[in-house]
């Protein structure tokens, strides 16, 4: 097949305008098309991950004694009690904080007493409901046990450790590598020890944006209420969380007058809220790159038409001597596609010296080069969709018209 | 001339409705675009006490460890906030004209009849209101002579007092926080500094605190920080004592200086008690105190952050696709009607005439697209409020109040209006003035 590159070329050289601003627009949406689309699956792989958690099926509880009277052992019996009395409730644990929340605690593990610590933590003190209250799977070891819950810290023993801990998979790999990391023992900054019990995989900490957001271990100890109250996190079968989670609410909040409630929320909102940046930023790069596409798309549309319609008498010409209606087609398909592929070839370096510079200046990883394949593909393809109109109205024309003094 | 040009321009319009549709539509979604991205990113930049910026100074002395920085991504940045022990000697110094240490933390406040309330307090020192020019409602702030030993006074916002004493003056007043009796001494009014530079711990868009309490309570009621607290050294630290004799850093310090020389003697005792310290065996770091005023401050600690700067790069790009599509259009549309330019021309119109005359077609083009844009933008910010103030997402962050339109919104749709002119309409004008209006004359 003949696709008489040449004439075409020489007809685009001497009205070179139109079609070099069209390949201009190709170029950016090009360049805009590839990295925003890889960042927005960067992000989506990042709210993507596995959480380990049932985090559709939890909510948190947060409330504070505020008087002299108001006790922290009883008031965490009592409410235990209720909250795991209520129907349509699979588990519930006090915690220090809340897991994807950006709240929390965190502190270094060493295997060898006294050595430094590279790596943070992140920790939640629960008690043997813990890993079902959130959902944890337990992977190796065993769980804790309700005589190996330890007190709450006091403004005394700040520093206490405990005695066993359970990991994540990830935290595990960090600390022992390959060894089997069950009942090998890991001390923190000031060398106190505890036994690793079990291993929990997927988990994750407090800190989505973290580099690091599955290094995280349990302790089995009550929760101090030295951190702004007590927290509790409640699972609930599926389906039944909203309604636990109001009764609950109305419970807590009259049946001790020492304290106050802070709030009682799903720990979807936590979740979403963390990764509130994250989906916005995916949301609004995918509208404007789609609004880009659909500027651009128009844009070659609107050249195409422009050149049919100057050139009316040209096709009639072309028809009247000989050529055939998917000659003319073809003629303009042609036209757009050298455009197209002109502005595609620029495109290219632009996409790649845009992924450059935003990894160097933003320390965004490197532009992965699928995308651009997809990209460029894309690209033609909407070239050609949107040239298809234009050039089928181009064949329409009769030959008759050459004949025609305009 | 004017008048018969803006004729023909609407005559235009009206000879190609699509295009010019097509044309006022890219231009305005390019501009829509960019109002919007830079009018949150004008909002997370600003600087809420500019008229202070050459006064206030954050404080901050690297005592972190020797075998890592502060921030690992930032490994030239000390820690933000300061140990106690640290604070306290700047706390003491004379040379700043006024100077603040604080933290925040979760307190209840009772005792006024109504429910119990969740407050945030600012844990703080009685120079706060003057320096960061906080405005009052009612009475004051304290004095300094309350700070140490700390007398049971607090200042409340404007929220605070509304909620618990239904907006009346509250002075006077006596009222339980952490059920102990504290009299209120001033009531803020409406105080929202943008970003909340203060203090960055926690969103840096996030609402000023709830409550203000002599700092020193903190210690004497053993309260810990609801905003980070960060320790590296392997000490161990079992009460309050041990606490804040420890490296754990907690506490924010700004200082106002007056003037060059105040500060050069600020930074010669910050150096000199670094000194003293590093002898008896502290500060392992090598010595990096320092005075950062508020833009810096700013800077630092990444208030606007890379999805910002990469979204406004994003909005540009945008508009230069939607710019480059209206002068394709617009050469397109001129050059189709080159022939009733032609006999204009040849009617004796000049060429500096027809470019003008296009130019004012332009002019209008942006015109109308600069206000469906505005009206776009407006749209869009508020679809985006929306969408962060949908499921409560709003209290924390308060990412949601950066959407909304200010002069500033305005300022740019009406130059982005003007450049989308200049670049849109100069060359389709002048090429369509150049040409020789002889070849349009003849087969016609």
């Amino acid at each position: 097949m003949n696709l008489h590159i040449r004439p075409i070329m020489s007809a685009l050289l001497r009205n070179r305008t139109g079609a070099v601003l069209v390949a201009l627009q190709v170029a950016i949406a090009l360049a805009v098309l590839v990295n925003a689309l890889y960042i927005v699956m960067q992000r989506m792989d990042k709210m993507g991950r596995p959480t380990g958690m049932d985090v559709g099926n939890i909510f948190v509880i947060q409330s504070a004694g505020f008087t002299a009277r108001f006790n922290l052992k009883s008031s965490i019996q009592d409410d235990l009690a209720y909250l795991r009395g209520l129907p349509g409730v699979i588990a519930a644990t006090p915690t220090n904080a809340i897991p994807l929340s950006g709240g929390g605690s965190s502190q270094g593990l060493v295997t060898v007493p006294g050595k430094h610590s590279t790596d943070t933590f992140g920790y939640y003190e629960v008690d043997e409901q813990g890993l079902d209250a959130l959902g944890l799977h337990l992977v190796a070891g065993r769980n804790f046990r309700h005589d190996e819950i330890e007190p709450p810290i006091t403004t005394n023993d700040a520093s206490r450790f405990v005695h066993n801990v359970i990991m994540s998979r990830a935290t595990a790999e960090q600390l022992f590598g390959k060894q089997n990391p069950l009942g090998k023992t890991v001390y923190d900054s000031i060398g106190q020890g505890a036994t690793v019990i079990g291993i929990v995989d997927p988990a994750m900490n407090s800190w989505v944006d973290s580099d690091h957001a599955d290094f995280v271990f349990y302790m089995p100890r009550v929760t101090s209420a030295l951190y702004g109250g007590v927290r509790y996190m409640v699972r609930c079968r599926p389906g039944q969380r909203d309604v636990v989670l109001r009764l609950a609410e109305a419970h807590l909040a009259t049946s001790n007058p020492d304290r106050v409630m802070h709030f009682v929320r799903p720990m979807t909102y936590f979740r979403d809220l963390s990764y509130l940046g994250d989906r916005s930023m995916g949301i609004y790069l995918l509208t404007v790159t789609g609004l880009m596409l659909a500027v651009t798309c128009l844009g070659i549309f609107a050249l195409a038409t422009f050149n049919v319609a100057t050139r009316t008498k040209q096709i009639g010409t072309r028809r009247a001597v000989g050529a055939r209606r998917s000659d003319v087609v073809r003629y303009f398909l042609v036209e757009n596609g050298v455009i197209t592929s002109a502005g595609i070839l620029l495109g290219c370096v632009l996409a790649l010296a845009t992924g450059y510079y935003l990894s160097v200046q933003y320390a965004l990883p490197r532009l992965d080069l699928y995308y651009l394949v997809g990209g460029v593909l894309l690209l033609w393809i909407i070239g050609q969709v949107a040239a298809w109109q234009p050039a089928r109205r181009a064949a329409g024309v009769p030959p008759s018209v050459a004949t025609r003094t305009v | 001339m004017l008048g018969y040009y803006t004729h023909l321009a609407f005559r235009s319009f009206g000879r190609n409705p699509g295009i010019t549709a097509l044309m006022v539509l890219a231009i305005a979604l390019g501009i829509a675009v960019c109002i919007m991205t830079l009018t949150v990113f004008h909002a997370m930049s600003g600087n809420p006490i500019w008229w202070k910026n050459d006064r206030l100074y954050a404080v901050t002395m690297d005592n972190w460890d020797p075998n890592q920085s502060f921030r690992k991504k930032h490994p030239d940045l000390p820690p933000p906030i300061m140990t106690y022990k640290d604070a306290r000697v700047v706390a003491s110094s004379d040379i700043p004209e006024r100077k603040i240490i604080m933290y925040t933390v979760e307190a209840t406040l009772s005792g006024v009849g109504a429910a119990p309330l969740r407050t945030d307090t600012r844990m703080t020192t009685g120079d706060f209101f003057a320096m960061f020019d906080v405005p009052f409602l009612y009475g004051t702030g304290w004095s300094k002579s309350a700070d140490n030993p700390p007398q049971p006074v607090i200042v409340l916002s404007r929220k605070t007092n509304d909620t618990l004493f239904g907006g009346t003056n509250s002075v006077g007043r006596v009222l339980r926080w952490n059920d102990h009796e504290f009299r209120v001494v001033g009531v803020l009014d409406d105080w929202f500094p943008r970003p909340h530079f203060y203090d960055l711990i926690g969103g840096a868009f996030q609402p000023p605190e709830d409550a203000y309490v002599p700092f020193a309570w903190g210690p004497a009621l053993e309260l810990q920080s609801s905003g980070d607290t960060d320790c590296w050294k392997p000490e161990t630290i079992n009460n309050e004592a041990d606490f804040l004799a420890s490296e754990c850093v907690w506490i924010q310090t700004w200082v106002e200086l007056p003037d060059r020389a105040t500060r050069q003697r600020m930074q010669s005792f910050l150096d000199n008690y670094w000194a003293d310290q590093h002898r008896a065996g502290r500060f392992p770091r090598p010595r990096d105190n320092r005075l950062t005023n508020v833009a810096k401050w700013l800077r630092d600690n990444q208030v606007v952050d890379n999805d910002n700067r990469v979204l406004v790069g994003l909005a540009f790009a945008f508009l230069a696709v939607c710019l480059i599509n209206t002068v394709g259009l617009l050469l397109a549309k001129f050059l189709n009607a080159a022939p009733v330019t032609g006999v204009r021309r040849a009617l004796g119109a000049s060429r500096r005439q027809v470019f003008l005359q296009h130019l004012v077609e332009v002019a209008m083009l942006s015109v109308l697209g600069a206000a469906l844009g505005f009206g776009l933008a407006t749209l869009g910010l508020a679809a985006v409020h929306h969408m962060y103030a949908a499921a409560h997402l709003g209290h924390r962050g308060g990412y949601q109040e950066l959407m909304h339109f200010d002069t500033v919104g305005v300022f740019w749709a009406i130059a982005l209006a003007i450049v989308a002119t200049l670049a849109a309409g100069l060359y389709p004008a002048w090429r369509v003035g150049r040409m020789p209006p002889a070849v349009y004359l003849k087969s016609q």
